[in-house]
């Protein structure tokens, strides 16, 4: 799957050309009308305050866009480097910050995009996470003349690192979103820091559900691996590879010191009587010491600029003991 | 009429003039009021979308593509839209819900049983294992390969072709001995190669990571989404025999409607009729799958809501479920396209919701005449 | 006269079990023959023989001195019409649709005008030209029946056009029939053998078969055992050693045409029929 434009064929040139001198009008006339609506908005500056980045107004002005964010960790980037007027659509899978999906439109499931949806919306670049699709509708899209920014995936801290970088570029805010990269790339080095300073390390059990009393867990290669590792931790279901269902009797030879869950906000959350009263679970070392972490499932598994945080955040809960700092320049 | 002449010999056959006469008149009106609501529905599908183009301006890309007309319109992302987003979607679901709905009822005939769909001859379950395993083994074999590159993304839906017509294959091979295609042996095969696909399918699905298993939820829901000039010019071709073929099988189908032996007696050649309508079917529905995804639905209602119009001959049954098959999935991408601008809807979902409803009244309601 | 169809020595087996055995018989123009014989005798099986709906393991068929196996199916439709035993239908069809149904493989070169005749004269002779719009599912058996019948008179009309020399084959054509419908029936039939085509015929009354049939086969264990008048190869033995029933054959007086009065029986009979008959 490729997400650059194609060089366009000769006789196409001129048509290109033609479209080019279109959209820089097009740029101009929204240049002004952004301009308008920014004095016209005394939340503006409120809003650019509160960001920890000051260089947020001065992006803004140069890059009057329209931008369709495809990816949770796109939109997340976004909404950080304080570009969030420059959306004008988001996927489902853009749940964070939360008023994304409030204040945007909708242009459906990142695998599931529709070419004449994400057209409608008059956009000037799509940004967009490495796995969006269908590929056809991509096509169409950038048939239409339309840049697109493909992002890159992976659990590293480089990649998030990279990401955040190749977002700003592509939004035209290169400056800010590498002092952003800088920030993130500083607290995994702090992280790394805390990492090596760990006693033995402890074993922890990522459960995604319970349904029906079938163990839905995390094993390797999956996002909730990568935050175990992150966080100083052993995934205890390594022998599985993605998200799978375990056996009970795997679980008791898994052995975890802690299990780690979601926080829905919809669901009443189990409770650790719940969950240690169960037979594959009051048979771990996790339930001696009633281990049970919960975290909101976004800021877990992520992994965009809140990593380095949420890493950090369960390494608390997994080390108590060891009195875990905060990240500098946390909230 | 010639019957007119020789009344003595028969006294009832003016009645039934008069009745085949009214019979005539009855089919022309359902076959002109569906073949209206059909370009009803393709000119609404190319005015209506989540990008807001006025219906005049539609109307202007359409006749400067036709050559009367400015040239420079149709550099625009409105033409755009309507030339390459809107019409070859149109194109594709008329031409998908044709080819569905058109196998449906030759494999109803064919099996002589009003609850086959086209999925029969097995084409369904292969196209979909084929799917599953270019969706979640694709990127690893390449992988393996060593080759560094990723999956072409013409791959799932030639897999899923593929897929469909050897699964098609061998249960025709199996299912005939001796030159004779059982039906009976199809259908029994059929499900347990049905079975042997949907384990290995759910194989598939359990090594699948989220995303793939996603996209393999998403396909099983169907989408027109993809729809381009490329892709219809790949699927025309493979669905068009089928459409060709329609007026030389529907004879025969209905002599079929006696028994295999009965249409053998009454000159039809059945052997031929058989192999014909599977490898049509196989070839029509392997590529709308491979098109569009698994469209439910389509195949096996919309030949029972014509059979409730206009009964079962299937000299217009097929046609018209032709026509039938197209208008639903226009009408259906429509409410799809438009229901949760500007994202959409798997088409598969529309069809089931807007088609049941409506097939289920037209049942009461003639449940009703029958008893009044 | 002459022979239309003529069989020798068929053979048919299902996995070691003959069917038929040895079978010859001919079938000539203006005649009607009947086939008689108990349940399991291989009539049918016969029937689909000479229809080549089967094809013999030993032995040929020769429809009008060419053989039947290999010919296309269009053109045996144009020779030979066929009634079978099966009377279901799988979609809910109309009579007049049914009745149609015997032109779908021959008439599709007749003008609607004169295809819509032979259907009103066929549905008239079978006498359901009354229900032609009523739903062919929702007729009674022997109403079905008789659409069949009229669905194959069609079939042999229109094929007139194309072979002169045919044959009407009928299996169990009266089975449902109530007895002023069955003659009227095999009054058709005979009507239609008396026009020049050969007419055969499996029935399981023999009264009837007597009745009409100017040739009469009766089968035994898949073989034909007797073959000729009726007057001339029915007799007691054939009673008792085929049918297994305890019966005297009557003559009438005119014609010395035999007849069976099963009244007899009764008087006679001093133990359950159904077991008796196995015994």
């Amino acid at each position: 799957m490729q997400y650059m434009p194609s060089p366009a064929p000769a006789p196409l040139a001129g048509l290109k050309a033609k479209r080019l001198g279109r959209e820089f009008v097009a740029a101009i006339g929204l240049t002004l009308f952004a301009a308008a609506g920014f004095a016209g908005s005394d939340s503006w500056p409120g809003r650019a305050a509160e960001t920890a980045f000051g260089f947020v107004a001065s992006a803004q002005a140069q890059t009057p866009q329209r931008i369709v964010a495809v990816g949770g960790v796109v939109t997340e980037v976004l909404y950080a480097l304080g570009l969030q007027d420059s959306i004008v659509g988001v996927d489902t899978t853009s749940l964070w910050p939360p008023e994304a999906m409030k204040e945007k439109k909708n242009v459906g499931y990142v695998r599931a995009l529709s070419a004449e949806g994400v057209l409608s919306l008059k956009p000037s670049l799509v940004i967009a996470v490495e796995g969006a699709g269908p590929p056809d509708a991509l096509a169409l899209v950038r048939e239409a003349g339309l840049p697109m920014a493909p992002v890159p995936e992976a659990l590293t801290p480089e990649a998030v690192v990279s990401k955040i970088e190749i977002i700003g570029k592509a939004a035209g805010a290169a400056e800010p979103a590498r002092q952003l990269a800088a920030g993130v790339k500083a607290r995994f080095a702090e992280l790394d820091k805390l990492r090596a300073g760990l006693p033995a390390k402890k074993r922890v059990l990522f459960v995604l559900s319970l349904q029906n009393g079938r163990t839905m867990v995390g094993g390797r290669n999956s996002t909730a691996d990568a935050i175990i590792a992150l966080a100083g931790g052993v995934n205890a279901a390594e022998a599985v590879e993605g998200f799978k269902p375990m056996t009970d009797e795997a679980i008791i030879t898994a052995a975890p010191d802690y299990v780690l869950m979601m926080r829905h906000s919809a669901a009443p959350s189990q409770t650790p009587e719940e969950l240690f009263a169960m037979p594959a679970f009051s048979q771990t070392p996790a339930a001696k010491t009633k281990g049970l972490i919960r975290m909101d499932g976004l800021y877990l598994l992520g992994f965009g600029p809140r990593t380095p945080d949420a890493a950090r955040d369960l390494m608390a809960a997994l080390y108590p003991e060891a009195k875990i700092a905060q990240l500098p320049g946390a909230k | 009429m010639t019957l007119a002449v020789k009344p003595a010999t028969v006294p009832g056959a003016t009645a039934l003039a008069r009745l085949t006469a009214s019979r005539r008149q009855r089919n022309l009106v359902a076959g002109g009021i569906l073949l209206g609501l059909c370009l009803l529905l393709m000119l609404l599908s190319l005015g209506a979308g989540a990008f807001a183009i006025a219906p005049g301006r539609v109307a202007e890309i359409l006749l400067a593509r036709l050559g009367s007309g400015p040239a420079e319109l149709l550099d625009s992302r409105e033409a755009l839209v309507v030339l390459n987003i809107r019409m070859p979607r149109l194109l594709l679901g008329a031409l998908v819900g044709a080819a569905l709905a058109i196998s449906g009822a030759l494999m109803q005939g064919l099996f002589r049983n009003p609850l086959a769909d086209p999925g029969l001859v097995g084409v369904s379950a292969g196209a979909g294992l084929a799917a599953a395993a270019t969706i979640v083994l694709g990127d690893r074999l390449l992988a393996g390969m060593g080759m560094g590159m990723k999956l072409p993304f013409a791959a799932l839906p030639f897999g899923a072709f593929f897929g469909g017509l050897i699964s098609t294959l061998a249960l025709y091979l199996i299912a005939t001995r001796e030159g004779r295609t059982s039906v009976a042996t199809m259908l029994l095969a059929g499900v347990a190669l049905g079975a042997l696909a949907g384990s290995l399918t759910g194989l598939l699905a359990y090594i699948s990571d989220d995303r793939q298993l996603r996209d393999l939820t998403f396909w099983s829901m169907g989408s027109l989404g993809g729809a381009s000039w490329s892709k219809l010019s790949v699927v025309a071709p493979i669905v068009l025999p089928l459409l060709i073929a329609v007026p030389f099988l529907a004879r025969g189908l209905n002599a079929l409607m006696l028994g295999e032996a009965e249409a053998f007696h009454l000159g039809i050649p059945v052997q031929r009729i058989k192999a014909t309508a599977v490898v049509l079917v196989a070839l029509s529905v392997g590529a709308s799958v491979a098109a569009a995804g698994v469209i439910g639905f389509v195949g096996i209602v919309v030949p029972h809501l014509i059979r409730l119009l206009i009964g079962p001959d299937h000299r217009l049954l097929l046609p018209l479920s032709a026509i039938g098959g197209a208008t639903l999935l226009v009408g259906a991408d429509i409410v799809a396209r438009l229901i949760v601008v500007p994202a959409e809807l798997p088409i598969g979902i529309v069809t089931a919701f807007i088609g049941a409803p409506f097939f289920l009244w037209l049942l009461l309601r003639r449940g009703r005449i029958a008893e009044s | 006269m002459a022979t239309i169809l003529e069989a020798r020595d068929l053979h048919f087996r299902v996995r070691g079990t003959a069917l038929v055995r040895d079978a010859s018989l001919q079938l000539d123009a203006g005649t009607t023959s009947i086939i008689v014989g108990p349940n399991g005798a291989g009539k049918s099986t016969l029937l689909k023989l000479l229809t080549g709906e089967l094809t013999p393991a030993q032995g040929e068929v020769r429809l009008d001195s060419a053989p039947l196996a290999g010919a296309p199916a269009w053109k045996l439709a144009c020779q030979r019409a066929v009634m079978s035993q099966n009377q279901r239908l799988a979609f809910p069809f109309s009579v007049y649709e049914v009745a149609r149904l015997g032109l779908e493989g021959v008439g599709r070169s007749q003008p609607r005008g004169r295809s819509e005749q032979i259907i009103a004269e066929a549905l008239e002779t079978a006498g359901v030209l009354g229900l032609a719009s009523r739903e062919y599912q929702t007729l009674s058996g022997g109403e079905q029946q008789r659409v069949q019948f009229a669905r194959a008179l069609c079939q042999l009309e229109a094929g007139r056009s194309v072979a002169e020399r045919q044959i009407l084959f009928l299996d169990e054509p009266i089975a449902s029939l109530d007895l002023c419908h069955q003659l009227a029936l095999l009054d058709a039939a005979r009507a239609i053998a008396t026009q020049g085509a050969a007419v055969l015929i499996v029935l399981h009354d023999l009264n009837l078969a007597v009745t009409y049939a100017d040739r009469l086969l009766v089968m035994h264990e898949g073989a034909i055992v007797a073959q000729g008048a009726p007057a001339a190869i029915l007799d007691d033995a054939l009673l008792r050693g085929v049918f297994r029933v305890d019966l005297a054959f009557s003559r009438l007086p005119p014609t010395g045409l035999p007849f069976l009065l099963p009244q007899q029986h009764l008087r006679a009979a001093s133990g359950p029929a159904l077991r008796a008959a196995g015994a």
